[in-house]
């Protein structure tokens, strides 16, 4: 349950759209692209500075030990801006982790640098809460004198290029094992080149990293931190959803083609229409599904799971028509458009693909009758 | 004395919905209770009485004064009995409109009559007004204190049950369309109007064509102000989009998400619910049915903390891709049977019926391309395009 008010709530949300309003304009995001890590570090500390970073994280530890809404109303705001920063695998799944699992003196250490914007954790590898799982990895863990040990071949890392830390998740006899490991020198990191510009893909290879492994991984506390993520990311899509149809929208009443607003033709009003559907229904779903795991619904699963699937989908949609109703200016790497539609295709195998959710929805719908 | 009102809890007003019906309906025979068969005019009236045909209106306007909420127990109370007559303030569209854009004279003259009869059906479409309904061709000619009404009305649901119809006339001919139209509650019962039944695809027979010929209406039953009638026609176009939104107008409560779905129960049936190609399928569907409930409760919730909410236009359309796609699958899934009907086989008969009914919502109140315009132009603020008879006096338009 989140320890934050409605009108906090609210106020919350407002200040950071109208922070990121100035902030976040299109310059500053191709600019942070131009960057090293992809994003804006001074935004990324803005956050940190209202208390943004920290709302997963327990408020003894630093946070504000907010809630899935909570978490959803900031998600839904950096998807409308596209802020390609590791809010989600940071602020979400690695705080989520570790509040739950990792030693307490490890929590002591590390959820306040999370929540002060100074620490930032990458997350790869197999199994649940893994936002590009990568069943191909040769991680494999040693237990010896000074602890555990992590060797091997890890791909499609978020942000592993810059991270602190590195959290990454391996399949040991069919259940989830996690390890969390410092930025060593035991880490080489190769970048791969992603079709999403902000992306910052990395390839992992350890030798024999010092790592500090997760212990007692329930299925009731992974399921939860699972949810909060996939939750957060589908936000974030209804955000992105949301601002690439209102600038889509903005264009068709001001274009003006034999003599009209383009808007004003009754193909482009259709599409409209259809795709306004998607955005609330998108909207709606994220909305619900968080809704749901505050209130410990035990319908939350199957919210998550329709989330999951709606928003990415509705991403998908919207992102694609706006390239369309847009014409050729669309078609040029200038205009904003594409860049939305390259995070709604690298939002495709985020936590999963869609067809997952489909049938993790149809079984939740069953074991409700 | 009233039986429950706003500052009742939820099981006050439980109690007293089910000690009322307990006394006065019995579940079994479906009749008022001492009574052997159904009277339908004195169950109404003391359904009526009671404040329960419109829970949501003020006690001075024949309701209870309660909350959405806690007309909501009464419907549950009164369905779980099948005791019919509750909820008019939500389906009974003649009397809504009467009731937000009547004149208090009108509503203390006929609210008690529609209230107490079958609904009202609606006399809007005609044969060259169908979408285009601002160019509807229906004379209404003041005589007295009456108005004389001649012309054609076509596909009028349940206009043979129907006493009273609100019917789209002209009386200006001389300025644009929009602005000549008067809106009446007309009484269907009298001489002059003739109904004649449509055989629809459905194999039912609801809608009909209306023959208006000299027929009257007193001057009192104008629905708002004479040649203002287009406004307040939207208040009744708008009620009955929503109303199809929630897929109210459907079969059989298909809405309800712990009954088992209707595909899903094929599928098992057909031998087709491991496949998971169908599995995908079926998901969609059940959750483009689940995303259009959490849509309308998000509206509701916006309406209750701004007053409105542009959500509520999306739900008819939601729902012709829901009906539409459910039967399509349900087809599939059925392979040669789906080319059965009637007696030889339930299922096939149940789901060419939705298949046809489905366009009941894509088409009536305003087809899926003029719901498009609506949400395009009134909720996306797209620019209209050219209408080439907007600023015509409506006796020199064009029509087929
Ligand atoms: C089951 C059912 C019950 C009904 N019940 C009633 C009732 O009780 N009372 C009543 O008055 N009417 C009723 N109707 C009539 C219904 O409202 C009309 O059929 C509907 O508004 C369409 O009008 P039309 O049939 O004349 O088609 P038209 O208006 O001729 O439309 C034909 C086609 O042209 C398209 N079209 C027309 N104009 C435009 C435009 N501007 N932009 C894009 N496309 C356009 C339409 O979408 C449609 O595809 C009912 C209809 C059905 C199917």
């Amino acid at each position: 349950m989140s320890q934050i008010s409605d009108n906090d709530r609210q106020a919350l949300r407002d200040g950071f759209a109208r922070f990121l309003e100035t902030n976040a304009n299109e310059e500053k995001l191709r600019q942070g692209i131009a960057s090293e890590r992809g994003y804006d570090e001074g935004i990324w500390g803005q956050m940190a500075a209202m208390g943004l970073l920290g709302i997963a994280v327990p408020e003894d530890l630093g946070g504000i030990g907010g809630g899935a809404v909570d978490v959803a109303l900031v998600a839904e705001e950096i998807g409308k801006k596209l802020l390609p920063v590791p809010y989600v695998s940071t602020c979400v799944v690695a705080a989520e982790l570790i509040a739950r699992f990792a030693p307490v003196s490890v929590q002591r250490e590390l959820l306040p640098k999370i929540s002060g914007g100074t620490l930032v954790v990458s997350v790869g590898g197999a199994g649940d809460c893994i936002p590009y799982a990568d069943d191909e990895n040769s991680l494999s863990a040693t237990h010896g004198n000074d602890g555990w040990a992590v060797s091997g071949d890890v791909s499609y890392v978020p942000h592993g290029g810059h991270a602190d830390y590195h959290l990454l998740g391996t399949m040991e006899n069919g259940s989830q094992a996690l390890y969390l490991i410092s930025a060593s020198e035991n880490v080489s990191v190769s970048p791969m080149t992603s079709n999403d510009p902000a992306q910052r893909l990395s390839r992992l290879h350890l030798t024999d990293a010092k790592a500090v492994k997760l212990e007692g991984l329930a299925p009731s506390g992974l399921g939860q931190a699972s949810m909060r993520s996939i939750a957060a990311a589908a936000a974030e899509q209804a955000g992105a959803a949301r601002a690439i149809f209102d600038i889509t929208m903005e264009y068709l009443r001001t274009r003006y083609q034999f003599g009209r607003p383009i808007g004003s033709f009754q193909a482009m009003k259709h599409m409209a229409a259809e795709l306004l559907v998607e955005v609330e229904s998108a909207t709606s779903a994220a909305l619900t599904a968080a809704r749901m795991i505050d209130a410990g619904s035990v319908d939350a699963a199957k919210f998550v799971a329709l989330a999951a699937f709606t928003c990415k989908d509705a991403f998908r949609a919207v992102s694609a028509q706006a390239i369309q109703m847009h014409g050729g200016i669309a078609y040029t790497e200038e205009h904003i458009a594409h860049l939305y539609w390259r995070r709604a295709r690298a939002s495709i195998p985020l936590f999963g693909h869609s067809d997952h959710y489909r049938e993790q929805y149809l079984k939740a719908r069953e074991a409700a009758l | 004395m009233t039986i429950c009102d706003r500052n009742s809890s939820p099981e006050e007003i439980e109690n007293a919905v089910d000690t009322w019906l307990d006394a006065h309906w019995d579940s079994d025979r479906r009749c008022a209770k001492g009574d052997s068969s159904y009277d339908e005019a004195t169950w109404l009236k003391t359904v009526f009485e009671a404040g329960f045909c419109v829970p949501t209106w003020p006690t001075e306007w024949f309701g209870l004064g309660l909350r959405q909420k806690q007309a909501r127990i009464i419907e549950k109370a009164f369905a779980k009995c099948k005791a019919p007559g509750h909820s008019r303030d939500r389906f009974h569209l003649g009397a809504i409109t009467v009731f937000k854009v009547g004149s208090d004279e009108l509503k203390r003259a006929m609210l008690p009559t529609l209230l107490t009869g079958p609904i009202c059906c609606l006399l809007y479409s005609e044969p060259n007004a169908g979408s285009d309904l601002a160019g509807v061709r229906t004379k209404a000619i003041p005589d007295g204190d009456e108005f004389v009404i001649t012309g054609q009305k076509i596909w009028t649901s349940n206009a043979q049950e129907a006493e009273y119809g609100m019917l789209l006339s002209r009386t200006d001919w001389d300025v644009p369309k929009h602005r000549g139209i008067t809106f009446f509650l007309f009484p269907m019962k009298q001489d002059g109007v003739e109904v004649k039944p449509i055989n629809q695809i459905t194999g039912e027979s609801e809608f009909n064509e209306v023959f208006i010929t000299e027929a009257r209406v007193p001057a009192s039953h104008i629905i708002g102000n004479l040649n203002e009638g287009w406004t307040s026609f939207q208040t009744a176009i708008a009620y009955e989009r929503l109303i199809m939104g929630q897929g109210i107008t459907e079969r059989q409560g298909k809405s309800k998400a712990d009954s088992e779905p209707q595909l899903i129960r094929l599928a098992r049936k057909y031998d087709k619910y491991d496949d998971p190609a169908v599995r995908q399928k079926i998901a969609q569907a059940l959750a483009y049915r689940e995303l259009n409930n959490l849509n309308m409760e998000r509206a509701k919730e916006e309406i209750l903390k701004n007053g409105s909410s542009s959500l509520m236009s999306l739900g008819k359309l939601a729902m012709s891709r829901i009906q539409h796609g459910e039967a399509a699958i349900a087809t599939d899934l059925m392979g040669n049977e789906a080319l059965l009907d009637g007696e030889e086989s339930l299922d096939a008969a149940n789901v060419n019926f939705d298949a046809a009914k489905a366009y009941m919502n894509s088409i009536g109140g305003g087809t899926d391309q003029i719901q498009k315009n609506i949400i395009a132009e009134r909720v996306l603020n797209l620019p209209k395009g050219p209408d080439l008879d907007r600023n015509t006096a409506f006796r020199d338009v064009k029509s087929s």
